[in-house]
């Protein structure tokens, strides 16, 4: 059973669809006990960093989460907010804390020329850096679905994948039992179905 | 590098695929003629007239086409509250679209970017030809507002939207091509991204509205645009006038 943490925010259902999509069941659970009965959790999320941190915490699920994560190291792939509430502080509208569960800080996204917008929406080539589980038999560069106005600035060590966009973003992340992609795999056709189905089988 | 995008627009009428043409209803098809793996993104649009129309049926059909949809999918319609994007959001939207109810109150754009991110709001602008330019129509392109497109998109991005949907009234259903000077228009006064509908009869319609600094989609709701292959087809042509597009 693959756990996808429902706090509220997010194309949940989307999400869902896709896992049942692979074959496999899903649940959509804010319960802790249920989480914790599962194999994989998904943090998925489209939303506000603030509004993600603080519906996690006003349902009690933070330390919960934690426990799932750091102790008993459950694999868990944040997708989009999800994959970056992972990190450690936002500046998205305000100052706010993340999960902490990867280094790095979510910042506005500049591309440096008026010519680039933001958000930055579409597909864009994801190009792999390092080995990652979840890109196994994925080309190389591979087109993928984004849509952010912020990005996260990480350890080059736990990036496991970029894509461009004026500069180089942060697109995927791997630390030990920790993933996280900022692009949609669940919106992004065959190679995203791929990504997710690599997270369910070899994570 | 990011590529131009073609979204497929489906106008759903009481829950029943519908095209439309002046605005006005003209035949009926059904959604399996989306040519789901060649199209980058999917707007669904309610267009049940009415002073409260019944959307169960509507919401049927988003959930439906949602749950074995891997592209990304913007869903509008009579949203005028919060509470209404949650709906939308639970049937499996990722993004909302909104017209009528930003023109009536513009701070909704805020409340629903301050809830889901300004990337989930799509402000959709239905603009009709005056003698001195361009006005912004409400309901479903009927009402005049007093708003001038470029300056109404600029507001809405101040507020939060996170892209903008530009119309021409009087290109809906025609074939005859997007409102070039329009989008531009409205392309150059904010500095989202920019999506363009109303009017597109051909690939070549695509490829000008891409030549406009600031588009990233060009959208159709041709019918003759959902056979099977009609975007792939539509994407080799963008790709060999050296368009930037996903194959």
């Amino acid at each position: 059973m693959i756990g996808i943490i429902d706090y509220g925010l997010g194309n949940l259902r989307s999400v869902l669809g896709a896992v049942e999509k692979l074959g496999q069941s899903g649940v959509i659970s804010a319960n802790p006990g249920e989480l914790s009965g599962c194999e994989k959790l998904i943090l998925p999320g489209v939303g506000a960093f603030g509004d993600g941190m603080g519906n996690l915490a006003a349902r009690g699920m933070i330390e919960p989460l934690n426990k799932l994560v750091r102790l008993d190291r459950k694999p868990i792939l944040g997708i989009c907010l999800g994959f970056q509430l992972l990190a450690e502080t936002s500046e998205e509208f305000g100052a706010h804390e993340g999960l902490g569960w990867i280094p790095g800080h979510v910042k506005r996204i500049r591309p440096g020329t008026d010519a680039l917008r933001v958000p930055h929406v579409g597909w864009n080539d994801f190009e792999k850096a390092g080995d990652c589980i979840l890109f196994d038999d994925i080309p190389d560069p591979a087109l993928f679905y984004f849509v952010h106005s912020y990005h996260l600035e990480t350890d080059p060590g736990i990036t496991v994948g970029t894509c461009t966009y004026g500069r180089p973003l942060c697109a995927a992340v791997q630390s030990g039992n920790v993933f996280g992609t900022q692009f949609h795999p669940e919106k992004s056709q065959q190679y995203g179905l791929k990504v997710l189905q690599n997270f369910l089988e070899r994570a | 590098m990011l590529r131009k995008r073609i979204i497929t627009v489906l106008t759903l009428n009481d829950g029943t695929l519908f095209r439309t043409k002046l605005f006005k209803p003209d035949y009926r098809y059904t959604l399996n003629f989306v040519d789901a793996w060649s199209v980058d993104e999917i707007a669904i649009l309610d267009v049940t007239r009415g002073d409260h129309p019944d959307r169960d049926k509507f919401f049927k059909a988003v959930s439906e086409f949602a749950r074995t949809c891997f592209v990304p999918i913007s869903v509008g319609g009579g949203i005028r509250k919060l509470e209404d994007v949650a709906r939308y959001m639970d049937a499996g939207a990722d993004k909302v679209v909104i017209n009528t109810g930003a023109v009536e109150n513009p701070h909704l754009i805020e409340d629903i970017a301050g809830a889901y991110g300004q990337q989930c709001v799509v402000l959709s602008i239905d603009a009709a030809k005056t003698d001195d330019g361009y006005e912004v129509m409400s309901h479903f392109g009927a009402k005049p507002t007093g708003h001038d497109p470029a300056t109404w998109a600029k507001y809405g991005e101040a507020l939060g939207a996170g892209e903008i949907m530009i119309t021409a009234v009087e290109r809906d259903g025609a074939l005859q091509g997007y409102d070039l000077g329009l989008c531009a228009e409205v392309a150059k006064a904010v500095s989202v991204p920019v999506q363009v509908l109303g009017g597109c009869g051909n690939w070549q319609h695509m490829t000008q509205a891409f030549e406009v600094p600031g588009v990233s989609a060009a959208c159709t709701q041709n019918i003759y645009h959902f056979t099977e292959q009609s975007i792939a087809s539509a994407k080799k042509f963008l790709a060999g006038k050296g368009v930037a597009v996903r194959a």
